[in-house]
């Protein structure tokens, strides 16, 4: 099979009997160039001035025979039957087009010493060496190509032979350059990357409207429909006045001698060349204005935002890169498939630009009435401003930018402004794509708002709705005793109601931030001892509890910065904490303080907890372990202290020790949940999700806010298999779940 | 000469797990847009001086986007093919018996492939057309079928502990854990906001997982906290390709990008970044580190090169 495969290629083609039937364009392409090669180098060697020698070690700075497995850079595919067939058609096609080309070249080349504006020597004209792999005939053709054109140098290639591109194949090159678009140019907006593949799908000659794989469906679902809605409504009116005179003055720069320009022009067209043209052109339709030029010039404008963008890298890796090349070529328009044929389309030379402008003009159906109108109040006919231009000329002789700037200030600028008037007017449609933009906008501010709003809610306290304690005389020791009796939820109401009525009752808001730690809630409670290190910014209990939570977070640099300020605020190790360090602080600094600390006081529980959270953060589970062991023999009825010992032991996947840690803190804290939803964490990695489950259930039973749960219990009902009860979980049926899940 | 070049542009690149001198490289023609492909296996020479060889080519008529190797046998390699077919390549066979399997169940391109490490008897391909297939070499279709991605996927890799356990990266901006005996995904993290290119699961810690995106960040994130993530590794300048973490050491972990760069990371330490790896001249795409030579690298992109180094040491020196 592998052969034939190889040729015929595009087997992902979704219809099995155009791709049989078609070869793989560019292996043919290859077929063909290598097939004849020996007739094509003849040629190029008649040829004067083209360098067929060293174009490709003039691309690749490494000796590319030198290199192991360019031994292998040889033709992979055999002319065969389909080859051969291929090749009648290259050399009826292509092989001719050399002698051709070569005429053309010439004919340009004495253009050239003419119309070259730096009044350099020609420049010799590259012509790539056709030899070689398919890849690299393609790509040094393309290479050489874009060489020159950046020099400002028209170049007219060879035309490549026949490249017929299937079905298969054109949905292939639309939907891939879609999808790597997408990756390539992330930081644009969806627009611009739509733009960019258009750009180089209508160069190919690809219908652009079959959408392949469309943009990501979560992301983008509105801007499809605002884009798609632009799309129906628009005209391309606006792309090709911005395209027109964008090329207008980029072609004025590279042929910044305007009596070149001027020369060009005269002798292209006459003196009244221009005046008859115009007149001509005036009375073109506006079917014509709808026609195929519009797309083109459209496209081309898009691709000098890629262009820009491109040049907006400034790394020379880059700039030299032979993809983006590649990719910028085929949507520039360089790389144009014509009735199936491929042709490399030069830069526009200033005839061309002449002939571009003048097919320009055919689209410009209400923008030539403007022009009209401008005309007859500026009371210039067409004729007597020729004979004018033609007379100043000669007066002025080499000195004719004031023409061109009068050309451009005064005719360009008017035409775009009117014509930007008319299509503000509605008169071309595009208010709707203004619409769009304006709506993508307020899209993404929206956006913008909406992640401002999300990062500034961390941090903000939410207190519950109907509070029973609100106008209880002294809720701050109805709290304390609830929170003593382990009714977490109602103290925290009790709590609550305390810092509503004293907001700055640091005790009040600390017990609060402990309640809803042990409620198995840090986003709380991280809030809630904000406002309390806010009422009172030394307090070490505080400190110590917001380490720990940012530390439960995973938020390394907030639970170093607070466990630092423990470390600075204590009466007995203020002084080994400089305060300069706190600007800057690394997790091995803070590290080391402590270690310091814990020599210096050995018997100080406080410090060898917060070393076991340090060495939670550095991931160094063994050490935080020995720590945790170490307070514990110091304080052994701390419940948190033995909770803080099992989280740690499971992190070091020793499930089993971590549930006889769990089950000490329950033992003298029965209604802690944040041990009974760690006890689950536990069972669930050690799989047993049922037993895991039960526990969660017993949290959230006593707890039903803690969010983290929920999500456990979700991901251990579909590990026990138990999708029955998703449901009962989605929709927070504690009352079934409990039914269903007893703990014995 | 720890340099190899391959006809076309390159996509992936692996270390055989049998053998330290041996790599498989996947390519593709014109970028991987349009044309053939072709899978190398390459033998590294003894002595570093020495060029690299090939061993054996195979072509194809789509594009080779990655390629696995049997964890089970150590001369099979599983290919991921752009015309949406897996193939199964056995080297001790003569080419013409080659591909020794072709299974074409996907309707898009084919962009990952992986093996399992712990069974040892099935792989994984994540597709563009959203969905993970799951095989086994003597089934003549797939096993099943993971559909939840609302856009392509672009890589599936098996956890390294748990036989069992994988995790998908899609762009569709989420990572998905999955478990191949439950009926859906066990988890869903919104990892990145931007598409998800690539991921790749702690070798030490199986609850660790590293998502690479377009967004041009690497995150390192914990499966049991989420929420957030354990890090984030900017430092490239365009989407990033490919994550993989050491091997050998557990806080190291290499990535390649857009940027044409290769970067190796430690995730625990402040500054991240440890080396940056500048010696391609077109997009990286591919890379991998040796499980059987500690800190050796291997390398491709679309300069149709493929590099071989030892960490610390400058890749193009020979």
């Amino acid at each position: 099979m592998a052969m034939r495969d190889l040729i015929t290629g595009a087997t992902s083609c979704p219809d099995p009997s155009a791709s049989s039937s078609s070869q793989n364009p560019l292996g043919s392409l290859a077929n063909a160039l290598i097939g004849s090669s020996s007739k094509t180098q003849e040629r190029l060697r008649e040829i004067p001035t083209s360098n067929s020698t060293g174009l490709a070690s003039q691309f690749y700075s490494e000796p590319l025979s030198q290199l192991p497995g360019s031994e292998f850079d040889k033709p992979f595919l055999e002319a065969n039957s389909q080859g051969s067939e291929f090749l009648n058609r290259f050399r009826s096609a292509g092989a001719g087009g050399f002698e051709e080309t070569w005429d053309e070249i010439q004919r340009d080349g004495s253009q050239l010493r003419l119309y070259d504006g730096r009044g350099q020597l020609p420049p010799q004209l590259h012509q790539p060496a056709l030899d070689g792999t398919p890849q690299r005939v393609l790509s040094t053709f393309l290479h050489s190509f874009l060489d020159s054109s950046r020099g400002g140098i028209p170049f007219h290639p060879a035309s490549l032979p026949v490249l017929g591109l299937s079905e298969g194949d054109k949905q292939c090159i639309r939907d891939r350059s879609s999808i790597m678009a997408r990756h390539i140019f992330a930081d644009k907006s969806e627009e611009f990357i739509h733009a960019q593949v258009n750009a180089l799908l209508s160069s190919l000659d690809i219908d652009s409207n079959v959408r392949g794989k469309g943009p990501m469906p979560e992301r983008f679902r509105e801007l499809d429909d605002y884009w798609n809605e632009s799309q129906g409504n628009m005209i391309q009116g606006a792309h090709a006045s911005d395209g027109w005179i964008s090329e207008f003055s980029q072609n004025r720069e590279r042929y910044d001698n305007p009596d070149a320009w001027a020369n060009s022009f005269e002798q292209q067209h006459g003196v009244n060349g221009w005046v008859s043209e115009f007149e001509h052109s005036q009375l073109s339709s506006v079917d014509q204005m709808r026609g195929m030029n519009m797309s083109n010039i459209a496209a081309r404008e898009q691709t000098r935002m890629l262009a820009n963008t491109l040049a907006q890298n400034a790394d020379p890796k880059f700039q030299n890169s032979k993809f983006l090349q590649f990719v910028s070529k085929m949507s520039r328009g360089e790389l144009i498939i014509d009735d199936n044929q491929v042709k490399e389309t030069a830069l526009p030379a200033p005839g061309d630009w002449a002939s571009e402008y003048q097919q320009q003009y055919n689209h410009g159906d209400a923008w030539a009435g403007e022009f009209l109108n401008n005309k007859a109040f500026s009371g210039v006919r067409p004729e007597q401003w020729a004979n004018e231009f033609a007379t100043e000329r000669q007066q002025n002789g080499a000195v004719d930018d004031q023409w061109v700037d009068e050309f451009s200030n005064l005719r360009v600028n008017d035409w775009a402004e009117e014509f930007g008037e008319q299509v503000g007017e509605g008169a071309f449609g595009e208010d709707s794509s203004n619409n769009w933009a304006q709506a993508y906008d307020e899209f993404l501010n929206e956006q913008y708002a909406a992640k401002q709003r999300s990062d500034s809610s961390r941090g903000v306290y939410v207190f519950s709705d109907l509070n029973p304690y609100v106008g209880h005389p002294n809720p701050l020791k109805e709290g304390q005793d609830l929170f003593r009796k382990g009714l977490l939820s109602e103290a925290v109401l009790a709590l609550e109601a305390e810092v509503l009525k004293s907001p700055e009752n640091a005790e009040g808001w600390r017990l609060l931030g402990i309640a809803h730690a042990e409620n198995d809630d840090d986003q709380q409670a991280i809030a809630a001892m904000m406002r309390a290190q806010e009422a009172d910014p030394t307090n070490l209990e505080v400190l110590l509890a917001l380490g720990v939570s940012h530390t439960n977070e995973l938020e390394q640099s907030a639970a170093l910065k607070y466990l630092f300020g423990w470390l600075r605020h204590h009466p007995k190790y203020g002084t080994i904490a400089p305060p300069e360090m706190s600007d800057s602080l690394y997790y091995t600094d803070v590290a080391r303080l402590y270690n310091e600390a814990a020599v210096m006081s050995p018997d100080d529980a406080d410090v060898h907890i917060v070393l076991g959270v340090l060495y939670n953060l550095s991931r160094e589970y063994d050490k935080a372990i020995a720590a945790f062991e170490r307070a514990l023999k110091l304080k052994p009825q701390d419940y948190s202290l033995w909770n803080k010992l099992g989280a740690t032991q499971a992190n070091s996947v020793q499930s089993a020790d971590a549930i006889m840690a769990y089950q000490q803190a329950l033992d003298l804290k029965p209604n802690y949940v944040r041990a009974w939803a760690n006890m689950g964490i536990s069972y669930a990695n050690q799989g047993m999700y049922d037993e895991s489950v039960r526990y969660y259930v017993r949290a959230l039973a006593m707890n039903p806010k803690a969010e983290n749960a929920w999500q456990y219990l979700r991901i251990s009902l579909s590990c026990a298999s138990r999708n029955d009860m998703l449901e009962a979980c989605d929709s927070r049926n504690l009352d079934l779940l409990q039914k269903e899940f007893p703990l014995q | 000469m720890p340099v190899f070049k391959t006809p076309f542009n390159g996509y992936s690149v692996k270390f055989s797990p049998f053998y330290e001198n041996r790599i498989a490289v996947a390519t593709a023609q014109n970028f991987g847009i349009l044309g053939n492909g072709r899978l190398h296996v390459l033998e590294l020479s003894s002595n570093p001086s020495l060029p690299i060889t090939e061993l054996i080519a195979y072509d194809t008529a789509d594009g080779v986007y990655d390629v696995t190797w049997s964890e089970s046998h150590d001369s099979v390699v599983v290919a991921a093919v752009a015309d949406g077919s897996v193939k199964l390549y056995d080297l001790a066979l003569p080419p013409t018996s080659n591909p020794i399997r072709s299974f074409h169940e996907h309707t898009r391109e084919v962009h990952s492939a992986d093996y399992n490490p712990v069974r040892r008897d099935s792989f994984l391909s994540a597709s563009w057309d959203d969905t993970v297939k799951l095989w086994t070499v003597d089934r003549p279709t797939s096993v099943r079928t993971f559909k939840e991605h609302a856009y392509c996927v672009y890589s599936a890799v098996w956890n390294p502990r748990h036989a069992d356990v994988f995790a998908s990266a899609s762009g569709d901006c989420t990572l998905r854990i999955w478990d191949v005996r439950e009926p859906g995904s066990t988890m869903i993290l919104p990892a990145h906001d931007h598409e998800i290119l690539s991921c790749d699961w702690n070798k030490y810690d199986e609850c660790i997982i590293a998502t690479a995106s377009v967004d041009k960040s690497i995150k390192v994130w914990d499966v049991r906290s989420f929420r957030v993530p354990i890090s984030v590794l900017n430092g490239h300048s365009y989407a990033v390709r490919k994550v993989k973490f050491s091997p050998h050491v557990r806080n190291l972990m290499v990535s390649c990008s857009y940027d044409m760069s290769v970067c190796v990371w430690d995730f625990m330490v402040e500054d991240a970044l440890v080396s940056r790896y500048d010696h391609h001249t077109e997009f990286a795409v591919g890379v991998d580190m040796s499980v059987l030579v500690e800190g050796l690298i291997a390398s491709t992109g679309w300069d149709e090169l493929a590099y071989v180094w030892q960490h610390g040491t400058d890749p193009r020196a020979s």
